[in-house]
């Protein structure tokens, strides 16, 4: 099959779907042919990544008319990656729709749409296309063709304002070279201004997931994985990649790891106070985002593969944890762990990572606030963990139990899924990290990935079930300290011969412009 | 000393048609065109007095009543006032702007045509000296160019010729049985216009005598946007109006082309008179630019700086004018794909001037809405989006940059004002039509505000980073305009809904989904 006709089988499979589920609504199979679609993309993009060589990325061009923004696909091994991840985590989530019962909605066109745009951001070739993608993400994730529509306002339009920063740094690499394709464009094209225009976006999505988990209780959350992680994730490291994997300068980073673990730390204490658990869950998935950004600010391959592991393991797990499980269930404790970012945790690798990384770079003491942060997460994760009451096989309980073995197990996603994501970021050198089925290796320090899962499931096990573990909590703030918001005074009324001094302004500014030499 | 009898026949005329009344009153306004043409004879070439044929037939078909009409104290004074003001500005116009070595008072003459047209029309004694006004106003624009730029007798009498259309459209409606099938021939024209410039035919210029027009992928892009325009929105009857348009954007001569555009405002602006006085005054500022080209020495940079601030002026006037109308149909992308055409010949000190001004005209277009608020908040607010995408164009149109990219966003912008963001609409839309109108009409892509917008605000980083960040301001605001807006367009010209309201959201559509063709026929 030809190359061009590959690279579109994702969007065939999920607009397919799409229009199959449009002609028929609120037929009882339309869950199912969601699932399958959307599973069917995930897999091809894992089958791509798996084919793709090491190091390699191919443009896959369309429409050649516009040399600064052709209609053209990338492959290469980031976008295959959380391609891949977006998507099953998407077809997972469709599955624990299906399987769960109580809101007789009809969800699927819409996420469908969704995905496929998410899609769309990912596999972008260049940063308008990026751009105009996102625009279709907010557009399908709201479904407000109406702008006047009061559904999620605030939150989309917060969104699109922020994406204009994309557009700027799209801009300023069309006035740098010509172009704003991922291939061709110098790594110094970008500097600090149009990374910062970046970071609009990507903070703007990690804010709204703290503002939309804990909103309305739907059984199962699309946004905070497919609309909110994978795209802010995908962008942060895409412009990492553009930039050679490395930020502008030195201060830059100290600033942006500054800032990034400061709110890491502060989402970790809002955590511990929050006493709704959907609530408490955003506040986590934040400050795990938070340090993920954090540890992006690295300019050696070891950091750059933390950040990539941190940022792909945080899509399913913003997805699991957006699927309503019952109270005192198995997902929901093994989601707790997840969240802890404790040792037995996928996080927890990354950030074991990130902190080799630190230190072989004379930074131990950076350690400390992200140490600091894991301990707060853990203590606000694991304070309401309680002990399963039941052991039901269903997709969530499967799902969080998978991410609990890639813990384990890093061996499963290192070499084929996170090290071709970061070597497409900055070149990763064979041996930076090597995975084996009982650990990884990385800088020359061996981490036992499953002797400490088990540890630590033997630990909390024995813990939840023998010593009934409760870790302290601190008591919310009692209701009556209210923030008392200053009102805005009256606009004053403007007497008619403003307008006169307006265009007086106006007629001696074009005098100016006339007159100068 | 013969040199200045025309001058002399010129004023006596005058004084004959502000002291007479009925056919002595005609024989005098004919007397002043005649001394214009004599004028013209003696500064270019005999030729050029075929433009008086035009001027003299329209004077002729504007009949005068027999009695004087009755006025006032005040409106004597401020008809005398209004002349008097009127002939100094041409006078000193005039004397700057002088055509080769000729005596002051013979040069002065088509500009004194204008000065009496201008006062005619801004304190007339009724409604035909009104019209009469805007009839001198044009064959001024086309005496005073032609004498700057001189042009043949079949340019000429063309230019002259346009001196009619106020009377026209004044007058003459299409007959009902035909609309339909001019709309659609039109319709038609535009396909084609579009096909051509994208195919990309190396044709360059078509020309009949000494008449010629232009036909290059811009021109045609522009011929096709009024076109549709016409077709689709202009009021019942006026569709040919549209032709105006079209001849303003492809006639090669700048006595034809700027004489052009000065029918279609008067024309523009029969039914709605909204901005009507503005867009004249643009005109006025915009007409100096052939002129200051026309009389510029080699040597002379105070002339070509003057002709980008003019260029740029005149943009920002005209466009704070095309709120509703005609003036936003079809004098709105004339106006704007004429500068557009004309940037081209702009050297890059002076594009930065003119960016300068069109940066801060798009200040002035959200300052003064903010302001016509706060003086008067019970009055009908501005549509914000509107003023918004005016002010991305202003920005658009002056960010010349080698891609083309600040012509393609003027176009679609060009395209999304004057086409798509008015009020016409079939009668009932419901289902899958309702959500493409709805679609249409949002920034979202694929619509062509999103590709406009977005275009904008990309061509003007290009230019600068200044202009850049007021752009991106500018799509910010543009993104939060429905919460104050809704779903507010701008009012439709007096037209019934029809199934060519269908036009409007496909040209937003096809305009969004494919800029990549508009560049590619803006480059040829």
């Amino acid at each position: 099959m030809p190359l061009a006709a590959q690279a579109l089988l994702p969007f065939l499979a999920l607009l397919g779907a799409a229009v199959i589920v449009q002609r028929r609504p609120r037929r009882a199979s339309n869950g199912w042919i969601s699932v399958a679609a959307t599973g069917l993309a995930g897999i091809t993009a894992m089958v791509e990544l798996v084919r793709l060589a090491p190091g390699e990325h191919v443009d896959v061009p369309y429409l050649t008319t516009f040399p600064y923004a052709d209609l053209a696909i990338r492959l290469d091994g980031l976008s295959l990656a959380f391609a891949s991840v977006t998507l099953i985590t998407a077809a997972l989530l469709m599955l624990a729709r299906l399987r769960l019962h109580g809101d007789r909605r009809d969800p699927w066109l819409g996420w469908l749409l969704t995905a496929a745009a998410t899609c769309a951001v990912i596999f972008a070739h260049n940063l308008l296309l990026v751009y105009i993608a996102l625009q279709l993400l907010t557009l399908a994730w709201t479904g407000a063709l109406d702008e006047t529509a009061r559904r999620r306002r605030g939150l989309r339009l917060s969104v699109q304002v922020a994406d204009i920063g994309l557009l700027l740094a799209a801009a300023s690499a069309i006035q740098s070279v010509g172009t704003s394709g991922f291939s061709g464009v110098p790594s110094d094209t970008f500097a600090l201004p149009a990374f910062v225009f970046v970071l609009l976006p990507v903070v703007a999505r990690v804010a709204a997931l703290a503002v939309t988990a804990g909103g309305p209780q739907a059984t199962v959350a699309f946004e905070p994985a497919i609309v909110w992680v994978a795209p802010a994730g995908y962008l942060l490291m895409r412009m990492l990649a553009l930039m050679g994997g490395r930020l502008p300068d030195r201060p830059t980073a100290v600033v942006l790891f500054a800032a990034a673990t400061l709110v890491a730390l502060a989402m970790a204490a809002l955590a511990l106070l929050e006493r709704s658990a959907a609530r408490r869950v955003a506040l986590l998935l934040v400050a795990h985002a938070a340090l993920a950004l954090a540890l992006s600010t690295g300019a050696d391959p070891l950091m750059t593969v933390a950040c990539t592991w941190l940022w792909l393991l945080l899509v399913p797990l913003a997805g699991l944890a957006s699927v309503r499980v019952a109270a005192g269930s198995l997902p929901e404790a093994f989601t707790q762990v997840n969240l802890a970012m404790i040792p037995g945790s996928t996080a927890f690798v990354g950030l074991w990572l990130g902190s080799l990384a630190l230190n072989a770079r004379g930074l131990l003491f950076g350690v400390i606030p992200v140490g600091v942060g894991v301990a707060l997460s853990a203590t606000a994760a694991l304070s309401r963990l309680k002990r399963p009451r039941s052991l039901r096989l269903d997709p969530p309980t499967v799902w969080a139990a998978g991410l609990l073995l890639i813990a384990a197990f890093p061996i499963v996603v290192m070499g084929r899924l996170v090290v071709p994501a970061a070597a497409t970021v900055r070149l990763v050198p064979g041996g930076t990290v090597a995975a084996n089925p009982i650990g990884i290796v990385a800088g020359g320090r061996f981490f036992p990935a499953l002797v400490v899962s088990l540890v630590m499931a033997l630990a909390l096990g024995f813990a939840a079930w023998r010593l009934r573990l409760k870790a302290p909590t601190l008591p919310f703030p009692k209701e009556g300290v209210k923030i008392n918001t200053p009102t805005l005074p009256a606009l004053p009324r403007v007497p008619p011969w403003g307008r006169f001094v307006l265009w007086g302004a106006f007629a001696v500014a074009v005098y100016n412009v006339l007159t100068r030499p | 000393m013969i040199l200045y009898l025309p001058a002399a026949l010129f004023v006596v005329s005058l004084l004959m048609a502000y002291g007479s009344a009925g056919r002595r009153r005609q024989a005098a306004t004919v007397g002043t065109l005649a001394a214009a043409a004599w004028s013209l004879a003696l500064l270019v070439d005999p030729g050029s007095v075929a433009w008086a044929i035009g001027p003299i037939g329209a004077a002729l078909l504007l009949t005068r009543p027999g009695k004087r009409v009755n006025s006032s104290f005040e409106g004597l004074t401020r008809r005398v006032a209004t002349i008097a003001v009127a002939l100094l500005v041409a006078l000193l116009l005039a004397s700057r702007l002088p055509v080769g070595e000729n005596p002051l008072l013979l040069s002065a003459v088509p500009w004194f045509l204008g000065a009496l047209g201008a006062a005619w029309f801004a304190s007339p004694i009724d409604q035909p000296e009104r019209l009469q006004g805007q009839v001198l106003m044009v064959a001024a624009a086309a005496a005073v160019i032609l004498a700057a730029v001189p042009a043949g007798p079949v340019t000429a009498s063309l230019a002259g010729a346009m001196a009619l259309m106020p009377i026209a459209g004044e007058h003459w409606r299409l007959p009902g049985p035909l609309q339909l099938p001019v709309s659609l021939t039109m319709l038609g024209l535009a396909a084609v216009a579009v096909v051509l410039a994208g195919v990309g035919t190396s044709i360059a210029r078509v020309v009949l005598f000494d008449f010629s027009v232009d036909v290059g992928g811009a021109i045609l892009l522009a011929s096709a946007v009024l076109l549709v325009a016409g077709a689709a929105l202009t009021p019942i009857g006026s569709e040919w109006t549209a032709l105006l348009g079209v001849l303003v954007v492809s006639a090669s001569a700048p006595s034809l082309r700027w004489a052009a555009l000065a029918a279609l405002i008067a024309v523009a602006t029969v039914l709605a008179k909204e901005g009507e006085q503005l867009a004249w005054i643009a005109f006025g500022v915009l007409g100096l630019a052939p002129v200051l080209q026309g009389v510029a020495t080699s040597t002379s940079t105070s002339t070509v700086r003057a002709q980008a601030v003019a260029l740029a002026l005149g943009l920002v006037l005209i466009v704070l004018a095309s709120r509703v109308g005609v003036i936003r149909v079809l004098v709105l992308p004339s106006a704007g794909f004429v500068v557009m055409l004309a940037l081209t010949t702009v050297t890059s000190p002076n594009l930065v001037r003119l960016q300068w001004i069109t940066a801060m005209g798009a200040v002035l277009l959200v300052a003064r809405m903010v302001l016509v608020w706060l003086i008067d908040r019970s009055g009908r607010p501005a549509i914000v989006r509107d003023q918004l995408l005016f002010a991305l164009l202003l920005l658009a149109i002056s960010a010349r940059d080698a891609l083309g990219l600040g012509a393609l966003a003027a176009a679609l912008l060009l395209i999304d004002l004057a086409i798509v963001r008015i009020e016409v609409m079939p009668e009932r839309w419901a289902g899958t039509a309702a959500r493409l109108v709805l679609l249409a009409r949002s920034n979202w892509p694929p619509a062509v505000t999103f590709a406009g917008a977005s275009m904008a605000v990309i061509a003007a980083l290009q230019a600068s980073l200044a202009l850049g960040m007021l752009a991106a301001l500018l799509l910010a605001g543009l993104q939060l305009a429905p919460l104050l807006d809704g779903h507010a367009l701008a009012p439709s010209p007096q037209r019934p809904r029809s199934p060519l309201g269908w036009v409007v959201p496909a040209v937003s559509i096809a305009c969004g989904v494919a800029p990549a063709l508009l560049l590619r026929m803006l480059r040829f």
